[in-house]
């Protein structure tokens, strides 16, 4: 049927123009990286390196590079496993209330970032606590938990509930049947947790930027520079924050692929 | 304790409870502590409502809201239309071999910083970018879009985010939609457009709803694109909270503009319980 196809057609089209406009203004992006122009101007002007080297030598990017690796790190791993606790037990417990638990446990998902932020600098305040990256990490945990349960919570209701039973009639305590059944049947689902949440808490700005007030993370750098006038090395910078973003995510999906329930 | 399943797990709660107190402690609290110190001033013992008058009473504030809303609901609207298709053309059209990669290819961008992504925007919209240059190398006249800066290219920047979340939401329910009621309503006579207009659509909307929702709420919480694509001169709620919170630092004040913040999601999502009751009264 010749309306069919069309229709058809016309539908691919129209995806195929919706991811085009996605990518469209990363390449472009990517191409001003490597203009000499100090200005966004059109046609270019020669091919130079000379913004990455600048990222590369300018301390505070490099400064806003470490803690954000470092602070990421502790928010994976702290994410990771608070919610491989929560998502065991959402799976294999018998409690009442398990479905507002879950609900309640994945609330900041339905709430905007700059609402988490600013209320947690407006208690903290209260208390007395002054902004600094360790409420950074308290708050990026929050953003990044949902996504660690959720995730977890899947994999672990895939693992046969026999396995853990066997090492039970062996004689294994919970915990230690957890830590040998349990954690290896869904060690790439961990593995893809961590890497997953790192890369959100990673280019995460907004709870950041609430509650710092002089340390700069990558994201805060970045913001910074882009509000106080223009700077070539943002291009240049950016297109590495995107590639790194983009393979730490791939990672994790082949990660999360995998089949690891043996 | 037993539990059901028959685990030795003395107690069921102990893993649940990291997450619950720290969900309680650093989230819940500080949204009702934030909640309560908007009804507080410094003028004030006790109980007041002089924060909420004072919101109300400035035209500025008010624009602000009232621009928040607009925002919010245009991005709805505007991602929505794009979505059905899209999401479609991922569920039914695309072969099954290709519908991973199709997938991926939209969800990808989304693991980057948001910040970057609207800046890249920039580069493009701007009256020096690169459509202004290309409509002024074809038409050899000085092209002057006026689009950055705009509610617009809020609207757009924050829609191109929301599509992707939007679609997922219809296509992970239209994937599950039985083909078998399709096929009924062709054998019936039903054309492909009624097929999508009397079974898919409605089959999709709890999927759609919970899109939708969830992309009003980023809408009207997200300070980024606002900042970086619409510009400072005409701002939404969140550019005014946040003027406030690192200049002024009226801290009642910020929190009657984060409260009523949270009146916006919690009114968004009042469909969502609806959905909720529809599927109960069905399963």
């Amino acid at each position: 049927m010749t309306t069919a196809t069309l229709s058809t057609r016309l539908l691919a089209l129209l995806f195929a123009a919706v991811v085009a406009i996605i990518y469209l203004p990363i390449v472009v992006m990517a191409i001003f990286s490597f203009s000499s122009s100090r200005f966004q101007t059109l046609p270019f002007s020669d091919g130079t390196a000379e913004w990455y080297v600048r990222v590369f030598t300018d301390g505070q990017y490099s400064e806003g590079f470490l803690n954000s690796v470092l602070l990421a790190s502790a928010v994976a791993v702290t994410a990771t496993a608070i919610g491989f606790a929560c998502a065991y037990s959402l799976v294999n417990a018998r409690i009442p209330g398990k479905m507002l638990i879950t609900l309640f446990v994945l609330a900041p998902l339905a709430v905007p970032l700059l609402l988490v932020g600013i209320s947690l600098r407006l208690y903290f305040a209260k208390l007395g606590i002054q902004p600094s990256l360790w409420l950074v990490w308290i708050g990026q945990v929050l953003y990044v938990l949902p996504l660690a349960v959720l995730n977890l919570r899947n994999r672990i209701a895939q693992i046969p509930k026999s396995h853990e039973e066997a090492a039970w009639a062996l004689g294994a305590s919970p915990l230690r049947a957890i830590a040998d059944v349990v954690l290896p049947a869904c060690r790439f689902a961990l593995l893809a947790t961590l890497i997953l949440t790192f890369t959100f808490a990673f280019d995460e700005f907004v709870i950041a930027y609430f509650l710092t007030n002089f340390s700069i993370t990558l994201p805060i750098k970045i913001w910074t520079t882009l509000v106080t006038g223009f700077d070539p090395t943002i291009n240049a910078l950016g297109t590495m924050v995107f590639l790194f973003s983009m393979t730490l995510g791939i990672a994790a999906q082949a990660l999360f692929m995998r089949k690891d329930v043996r | 304790m037993k539990t059901a399943s028959g685990s030795p797990v003395s107690n069921p709660w102990a893993g649940i409870l990291p997450a619950i107190l720290l969900m309680a402690g650093f989230f819940a609290v500080p949204i009702l502590y934030t909640i309560g110190l908007s009804f507080s001033s410094d003028a004030h013992q006790g109980f007041t409502l002089d924060n909420y008058r004072t919101f109300f009473a400035e035209a500025r504030l008010v624009d602000a809201l009232s621009r928040t809303l607009i925002l919010g609901l245009s991005v709805v609207v505007v991602s929505s239309l794009i979505a059905f298709p899209a999401a479609y053309f991922l569920a039914f059209v695309v072969a099954p071999a290709w519908r991973a990669v199709c997938l991926f290819v939209l969800v990808a961008p989304f693991w980057t910083s948001f910040t970057i992504r609207a800046f890249s925007w920039q580069l493009v919209l701007s009256d020096t970018g690169v459509i202004a240059w290309l409509a002024g190398e074809i038409t050899g006249l000085t092209v002057s879009l006026g689009f950055l800066y705009t509610m617009a290219a809020s609207i757009f920047g924050l829609s191109l985010f929301s599509i992707m979340l939007i679609t997922l939401m219809i296509y992970s329910v239209m994937i599950t939609i039985d083909r078998r009621l399709i096929e009924a309503n062709t054998v019936l006579g039903g054309s492909g457009w009624s097929a999508f207009r009397e079974v898919i659509l409605p089959l999709s909307l709890p999927g759609w709803m919970i899109g939708a929702v969830l992309t009003f709420i980023i809408a009207v919480g997200d300070y980024a694109v606002p900042a970086l694509l619409g510009g400072g001169f005409k701002p939404v709620l969140a550019q005014v909270m946040l003027s406030v919170l690192k200049g002024t630092y009226d801290l009642p004040t910020a929190a009657t503009f984060a409260s009523i913040l949270v009146l916006l999601i919690l009114a968004a999502c009042t469909p969502l319980l609806l959905v909720v009751r529809s599927v109960r009264l069905q399963g």
